[in-house]
């Protein structure tokens, strides 16, 4: 993975999505990911399929980025799911921590992560300002709690477990999202 | 990824923890135990120096701010010391800094605890 260039890089045919994380997942990328992935939604592609084996370690926030996915294509009436690949131990702790291993097409019976490899020939893109130690411009403060408090309140839907570990960060968030909602005007 | 270093040390009646490396999901457990473990000992003053921490995610950061809220429910607090500069325009950013005091100097840092 040494050779691939950081942040988060896409790629699909009609019916998959195949998302490639290389460096760390983090609040800072998530959005890029999350806009991505509802655009894809909307054409009506419903398998995700998320490499992880190059990813470094993710954060809260783009956990529930990719639980939020999850759940909207489980529900999606469409039979669909995302799955995440090649996961390291230190990222399949994270995941089994936060109750995520069930909501993740993983192979948790047989022990182990599936194994894959991006079909031969499918282009991928790399998606703006997604890797985190080059962003081009500095995070708008409200769409970054939107992004936060979304992505907690989804980790919280996948499994309620994780109320008591986040309840802090949503209820922060949410008094001040509330009260930018109240006072009619966006932060830059 | 640097790996996640915790020491601690008693500054009086306050508890000094420096963090090193990378403060994430899988290392923040081992600082919430070293904080709850203080707090059952009713030590309620926690500085945290950040000067060697080279990362620290959303789910840590939202946790410090319950820790914070706990310590001072019980006269103390958990504020923060010597955050770089990269990780101070994240808290800022994410609009802790209105919840999590943070400090650039010691004494200034150690003295604020007693001015609670």
């Amino acid at each position: 993975m040494g050779d691939l260039p950081k942040g988060i890089s896409v790629g699909h045919t009609d019916t998959e999505v195949h998302v490639r994380v290389v460096g760390r997942g983090t609040f800072q990328n998530g959005q890029p990911l999350r806009r991505y992935a509802l655009e894809m939604m909307e054409h009506g592609v419903v398998q995700f399929i998320v490499d992880l084996g190059g990813c470094d370690g993710m954060d809260s926030t783009f956990l529930g980025v990719l639980a939020g996915i999850g759940l909207r294509l489980t529900q999606s009436n469409r039979a669909g799911q995302i799955h995440v690949a090649n996961v390291g131990q230190r990222n399949l702790e994270l995941l089994q921590t936060l109750g995520l291993d069930r909501l993740f097409g993983m192979d948790q019976p047989a022990g182990r992560n599936l194994h894959y490899d991006a079909p031969a020939g499918l282009a991928f893109q790399r998606l703006p300002d997604s890797d985190v130690t080059q962003l081009s411009k500095p995070l708008n403060k409200s769409d970054t709690a939107d992004l936060m408090l979304e992505a907690h309140d989804n980790l919280i839907r996948a499994d309620q477990r994780n109320l008591a570990k986040f309840k802090d960060i949503t209820s922060f968030l949410r008094e001040k999202v509330d009260k930018r909602a109240g006072d009619g005007h966006k932060e830059k | 990824m640097k790996d996640f270093r915790i020491e601690r040390e008693a500054r009086g009646n306050i508890q000094l923890i420096k963090l090193a490396g990378s403060l994430d999901m899988y290392s923040f457990p081992r600082l919430e135990t070293q904080i709850n473990t203080l707090f059952q000992q009713n030590q309620h003053a926690v500085l945290l120096d950040c000067r060697d921490l080279d990362y620290i995610g959303s789910a840590g950061l939202g946790a410090l701010i319950g820790f914070a809220k706990q310590a001072r429910e019980k006269g103390g607090d958990v504020k923060l010391l010597n955050v770089p500069e990269r990780i101070f325009k994240i808290i800022e950013l994410l609009g802790f800094t209105k919840v999590l005091q943070v400090h650039k100097d010691e004494p200034a840092a150690l003295a604020s605890f007693s001015a609670n």
